[in-house]
């Protein structure tokens, strides 16, 4: 799963600290994210979303390799 | 996300003031063993049996207590140690905890199936011993390794 966790930060100078912090989860799981070595939980994603304001789609996309097991 | 059976982040600290003493007396009780009478009590026991002896149920025996205090507090130490959540339990912490208690179950029960090929009579009973506490160390080691690596990545980034 792709994600544009990082472009969303940059549009709104936020750091990846004040998005743990909103979101309430540590900052070494923002990084593991954007990083693409932790696929998030459903509910994460979605207030993740919330945070940015955006659709769910917007910010986290299906790859390819994600439909293989 | 909510993590269950596990003790508030405060638990953690108590944790190593178990554990550090109990492991001091641990060390203690493998050089002296037996010979510091000042821990020698009247206790009750279950089940005993001293070797070349028959065996006792639900008697009064004396018995040194120093590898009895050391071992109950080393486990419940490293309990507390493992099983405390972390000032951020989140749920990627509980996915690295998950795999470090895999990780150091595995190595655990290898390193016992090696043992149980490869040591034989009294020496087995010394790898027994250890492993009582031998899994709850491997998985601190191996969850604390992958908390500073998740951290030391932070880092990296900025």
């Amino acid at each position: 799963m792709k994600n544009s966790i990082k472009v969303e930060r940059a549009k709104n100078n936020m750091t990846q600290a004040k998005l743990a912090e909103l979101v309430k989860v540590s900052r070494q799981t923002i990084n593991a994210i954007e990083l693409g070595k932790y696929n998030l939980s459903t509910i994460l994603a979605l207030k993740i979303a919330h945070v940015f304001n955006q659709s769910i789609h917007v910010i986290f996309e299906l790859e390819e390799s994600d439909w293989e097991s | 996300m909510k993590t269950n059976y596990l003790f508030s982040n405060r638990y953690k600290k108590v944790g190593w003031f178990l554990f550090i003493p109990g492991l001091i007396l641990g060390i203690v009780f493998l050089i002296c063993e037996s010979d510091i009478s000042f821990f020698n009590f009247k206790v009750f026991s279950i089940a005993e049996q001293a070797i070349f002896s028959d065996a006792n149920f639900f008697s009064i025996s004396e018995n040194n207590v120093l590898d009895e205090i050391s071992s109950i507090l080393m486990i419940t130490g490293a309990l507390l140690i493992a099983f405390s959540k972390e000032k951020y339990e989140d749920e990627f912490i509980s996915k690295i905890r998950l795999e470090s208690l895999v990780w150091a179950t595995y190595i655990n029960y290898a390193i016992l199936l090696l043992a149980i090929i490869f040591v034989h009579d009294m020496t087995f009973l010394w790898v027994l011993v250890f492993n009582m506490f031998t899994l709850l160390i491997f998985f601190l080691i191996r969850f604390n390794l992958a908390l500073t690596k998740s951290k030391n990545q932070i880092s990296d980034e900025e």
